[in-house]
């Protein structure tokens, strides 16, 4: 997933990765090490890649005057048109599940240019046919200002598109060993494809490498737990 | 005050406090308005602290901001210094006019972290995480370093 998120990074360009985004912040970092080195990398609350002196109202303001190029976001429930849902399943008043809430995910799935959704675990309780409730929408209104909104959605199976003329995810690319039956099976809404849809690029050798030295080292200044379990090989 | 977002979300139906209203420098896009969030009293652990209020707090966390939306401060700080010595600290400093009521306090934000004095214990957090599962477990956690 990390290799899949860092071909999204375009070198240049200002990304930006927020809280409980381990998988997006090697990504990130793997092609600031590697295609993007001009990339503003920033990476909340980490002593090298957090640039704001002022706390979080600072990098919340950033992002609402659209700042950012690229930014992830992730969903307890995420569905076919590309809605997140960040805060209830069920009755709202007596839910059913609770999230940890939207937080800024009901503004910042707006106005950074390209949003990647992502999402470690890949099951129909969480890709579903439609969110119960809507914490940041695919498709909104024409009458709001959304200069960007869902770009792709990547998990441990696939790659989805957003498809902003359908308002809907469209199989982009299947990972290497992973069946159209599969992806059926463990999505809980019918996958669309379309004509081009292939197979996801394996990691390299020389990104493997990366990821396990340099980009595992980096990340365990802010995500210490993680970058001891997660590179176990 | 004015949120860039969230207008065709659910929090239109499900916050009616957020009022959806047309830009008033731009008609013909709709713009959602939050109220300010004021909180009674605000806990605050400041890295140091002068005699008279004033705070050195972490320059990478909201303290400053909280303290300014609360009608009531109350910091704990590691140690009391001389002004001169708070200003030469690594941080943002928070003059004493925002701050109700100060008290020395070190160790005062354990288990969470105090920047360039103490880590986090991230065992006894996740003790923490481990006994909030339900009110029994909790009870018992609060029962042992509580008011124990």
């Amino acid at each position: 997933m990390a290799c899949v998120i860092a071909r999204e990074v375009r070198d240049g360009e200002t990304v930006a990765v927020g809280t409980l985004a381990a998988i997006p912040a090697c990504g990130v970092l793997l092609a600031h090490f590697t295609h993007a080195p001009r990339t503003t990398v920033i990476i909340i609350n980490h002593p090298d890649y957090w640039p704001f002196g002022g706390g979080s109202k600072e990098f919340y303001d950033f992002a609402q005057r659209g700042k950012f190029d690229l930014f992830f976001l992730s969903g307890g429930e995420i569905d076919q048109h590309g809605n997140l849902n960040l805060i209830t399943v069920g009755d709202h008043e007596r839910p059913r599940v609770r999230f940890p809430g939207g937080a800024g995910a009901a503004m910042l799935y707006y106005m950074p240019r390209r949003v990647v959704v992502f999402r470690a675990d890949h099951s129909p309780r969480v890709f579903v046919e439609r969110v119960d409730t809507v914490t940041s929408p695919g498709a909104t209104p024409p009458d709001v200002v959304r200069p960007g909104g869902p770009w792709k959605v990547v998990t441990p199976l696939c790659v989805f598109r957003y498809d902003r003329q359908s308002a809907g995810l469209v199989v982009e690319s299947l990972h290497p060993g992973v069946s159209r039956e599969e992806l059926g099976r463990r999505t809980g809404f019918t996958p669309a494809y379309d004509g081009v849809t292939g197979v996801t690029p394996a990691p390299t050798h020389a990104e493997l490498e990366i990821l396990r030295t340099r980009v595992k080292d980096t990340v365990a200044r802010t995500y210490p737990r993680f970058a001891t379990t997660a590179f176990a090989h | 005050m004015p949120v860039r977002g969230h207008v065709g979300s659910d929090y239109e139906r499900l916050r009616p406090e957020f009022r959806v209203i047309p830009n008033p420098w731009s008609p013909s896009e709709r713009i959602m308005l939050v109220p300010p969030i004021a909180p009674d009293v605000a806990l605050i652990h400041a890295i140091a602290a002068t005699a008279d209020g004033m705070l050195l707090l972490d320059h990478m966390e909201d303290d400053a901001l909280l303290a300014q939306a609360s009608r009531a401060v109350v910091a704990s700080t590691e140690r009391i210094v001389a002004p001169e010595e708070l200003r030469r600290g690594d941080g943002v400093i928070l003059q004493g006019i925002h701050v109700t009521a100060l008290v020395e306090a070190p160790g005062g934000a354990r288990p969470t972290f105090v920047r360039g004095v103490s880590p986090v214990d991230a065992d006894a957090i996740h003790e923490y995480v481990a006994a909030a599962v339900d009110d029994a477990t909790f009870k018992r956690y609060l029962d042992r370093y509580v008011y124990g």
